[in-house]
């Protein structure tokens, strides 16, 4: 029976879904609910990771210290993760903190072309003996061929595995298809995928993704996460053991985790709005949608004008600032609706 | 005996240096090693150095590299000597080499496979630039006797598996499609410029073609497996290797890859290749049980630490049986040996950069 890790953001992408706004309450309760469930990594901090709290990309209610230490009381057998991109996370604030506060598994994001500049984060974390991953961020963004060239540079780096993340749920799985199996033919090291739903795809494409032959499945409960969401890791988990791969998490326990979090993480639970269908179709990050929403909002303009808009000029994750300019100029009638 | 990290390279020169008759040719003479600062530079300069000093040989050695002021750090019992010169250049620009020089050793070129992937253009420029550069300096020299070319084990191309070690003379094709190739295909083409200038200008070349090695100055974060082995078991372990550990590979320990690569400088004929390395492959798995063995607190070896769909095997072990039979050369440092000193050499920087403290020898 062939594996599949299981790794859990629900307290790191579900971040974005409450503008950051996890409390310990509610990262201790559903930690110790998905140590309970077996799930292998718990992943834990900021929406966009170590060190990103700014006004820019929103501040969290509690510092990276004091989410990762609530976590960490909880997580015995579960290892505690993090997601660290260069830029937000800097090796001697960041890295040092969380290795002493005892992460276990580093996942270093980077814009999918752009694998160059983990090499140092990757290098430090290993010389510290820590399990790290790459993840190639926006990867519909890229070819199969170039995904397959920057993964092999964080291979080189010392990554352990490379996980696609489809930022802006814009995959169909034929495209989920094509890519991974050209990572597994490329790489010696693991590969892994991180969907978000926005068209609907989120359990289909991961599903693909493990066929293809990816070994690693991002999932969270409900699938709370940014934008609409990510695949619900209770349904991966069951549709896994269904299709007969073995992930370890035990099904009673994941679901009861599920329900836990609805009930004390979630204000609403993650769905399919007509911003986040438009925000797939365009290709922007999915963390853009309540940021796009609430700024629309502000200039009487149509959030999904705004999307196509960024889906145009190619925007990625840290580019925020660009929604207001985006606005302001379509506001301003110097910019058409939108239309594909 | 309180010893630190010098007193053991400086031992190990020592036992490699069995017949340095051998080497009468390089007496008095100036030999130039490009790339010079490197791990196969720094470890030409300590054996050269030991001559020097044990037997008078009196080579002058001239070490041209980027990194000159790195050298002066790293190692200032070898920069600061009398009998060694430093030459900070790139050596894609090399023009004209000090006149007096009268051997060569071209030993540029990074076999870090994280500049291969991200930095692919320069490791090409550096091989395969340099390469010619050096060559057409060296038509200029007025009294060079022999240039060795620094090449790459794995110019052969990929080894079966039931291959046991790989002889000079088998080659299998690279995929120039395949940001892999950049390395072997740029040393493959540095060794073709090497024929063509033996051919054309008539330059005293032979070719040296290394494997893997382990030893002191060889830095622990460098993307090679027994480096992480090393660097996991020094900082109490777990040793994790991914996949199955089934992956077979071998390693010279850094004074015998010294001795051979000057050896083979003097002693090797002109055109030929010699494979420089171990013929004794093992898994990584049992590599990693002997890094771990060698600790006086074994630290655990986990296999598999994250799910592979497809194992990668791969085996690269050299056929030196040319070397042994043609120029009389052997290991003289066996693995379990070359593990435990190279051990022993990090723990003492590492204390010497902490507190500054001596060692017993074991």
């Amino acid at each position: 029976m062939t594996s599949v890790l299981i790794s859990d953001p629900t307290l790191r992408d579900g971040n974005h879904a409450v503008q950051h706004q996890l409390d310990a309450r509610q990262i201790a309760l559903y930690a110790a609910a998905a140590e309970a469930a077996r799930i292998p990594i718990v992943e834990v901090g900021h929406g966009n990771g170590l060190g990103a709290s700014s006004l820019q990309v929103g501040e969290s209610l509690l510092g990276d210290r004091e989410m990762l230490e609530t976590a960490r009381k909880r997580l015995v057998n579960s290892k505690l993760g993090v997601h660290a991109m260069p830029g937000f996370a800097t090796i001697n604030r960041d890295l040092k903190q969380a290795v002493a506060v005892g992460v276990d598994v580093f996942r270093v994001g980077v814009h999918c072309t752009e694998a160059d500049i983990a090499q140092r984060h990757i290098g430090y974390l290993r010389d510290k003996g820590r399990e790290v991953y790459g993840v190639l961020m926006m990867s519909h963004m890229a070819s199969k061929e170039v995904l397959a060239e920057e993964a092999l540079k964080m291979e080189s780096y010392g990554a352990e595995g490379v996980v696609l993340m489809d930022s802006a749920g814009a995959y169909l799985p034929c495209d989920v298809t094509e890519k991974i199996r050209e990572l597994v033919k490329s790489l010696s090291i693991a590969v892994g995928f991180h969907a978000h739903n926005n068209l609907g795809m989120a359990v289909a494409n991961s599903l693909a993704a493990v066929q293809a032959g990816a070994t690693i499945v991002d999932g969270t409960a409900r699938g709370f996460g940014a934008g609409s969401g990510n695949a619900p890791v209770e349904v991966i988990v069951a549709v896994l053991e269904k299709m007969a791969f073995s992930t370890g998490v035990d099904l009673y326990g994941v679901l009861d985790a599920s329900d836990i979090a609805e009930k004390g993480l979630m204000r609403v639970i993650p769905s399919i709005t007509s911003v986040s269908v438009v925000s797939g179709l365009a290709g922007v990050f999915s963390g853009f949608a309540k940021h796009v929403e609430r700024i629309s909002g502000e200039y009487g303009v149509d959030a999904r004008d705004v999307f196509f808009e960024l889906g145009r000029r190619n925007v990625v994750a840290g580019q925020e600032d660009l929604i207001i300019e985006v606005a302001i100029e379509l506001a301003a009638g110097k910019r058409g609706g939108g239309c594909i | 005996m309180h010893l630190n990290a010098t007193d053991i390279v400086r031992e190990d020169c020592e036992q490699v240096a069995e017949e340095v008759s051998t080497l009468e040719a390089l007496r008095g003479e100036c030999l130039l090693i490009t790339g010079g600062t490197g791990f196969v530079g720094t470890w030409l300069t300590e054996l050269l150095a030991f001559l020097n000093d044990r037997y008078c040989l009196g080579v002058r050695i001239i070490l041209l590299s980027r990194h000159v002021q790195d050298f002066r750090d790293r190692v200032p019992h070898l920069a600061l000597r009398a009998d060694v010169s430093l030459i900070q250049q790139d050596v894609r620009h090399v023009t004209e080499l000090p006149s007096e020089v009268g051997w060569i050793i071209h030993a540029a070129g990074t076999p870090d496979n994280r500049q291969h992937a991200s930095d692919p253009l320069r490791v090409m420029q550096v091989i395969v630039n340099g390469t010619a550069s050096v060559l057409e300096a060296s038509t200029r020299l007025p009294d060079l006797k022999k240039l060795l070319n620094t090449s790459s084990g794995l110019v052969n191309g990929p080894q079966p598996l039931d291959l046991a070690g790989i002889p000079e003379t088998s080659f299998r094709g690279l995929d120039c499609g395949s940001l892999a190739a950049v390395y072997p295909e740029a040393k493959r083409l540095a060794e073709t410029l090497c024929v063509a200038y033996r051919n054309q200008h008539r330059l005293p070349i032979v070719n040296a073609r290394p494997f893997a090695f382990v030893g002191p100055y060889q830095l622990l974060d460098r993307p090679w497996a027994i480096n992480n082995f090393i660097r996991d078991a020094l900082q109490g372990g777990p040793i994790r290797i991914q996949g199955d550990g089934e992956t077979v590979r071998s390693y010279m320990y850094g004074s015998d890859m010294a001795w051979w690569l000057l050896r083979i400088l003097v002693r090797g004929a002109v055109g030929a290749s010699y494979n420089v390395g171990s013929s004794r492959g093992v898994t990584l798995a049992q590599l990693a049980e002997m890094v771990a063995g060698g600790l006086p607190k074994r630290p655990r070896v986990l296999l598999g630490v994250s799910p592979v769909q497809r194992l990668h095997h791969s085996r690269l072990v050299p056929d030196v049986g040319l070397a042994q039979d043609s120029l009389s050369l052997r290991q003289t440092v066996d693995l379990e040996t070359a593990l435990r000193r190279t051990i022993w050499w990090h723990e003492l920087r590492g204390r010497v950069e902490g507190a500054d403290r001596g060692s017993k020898s074991p």
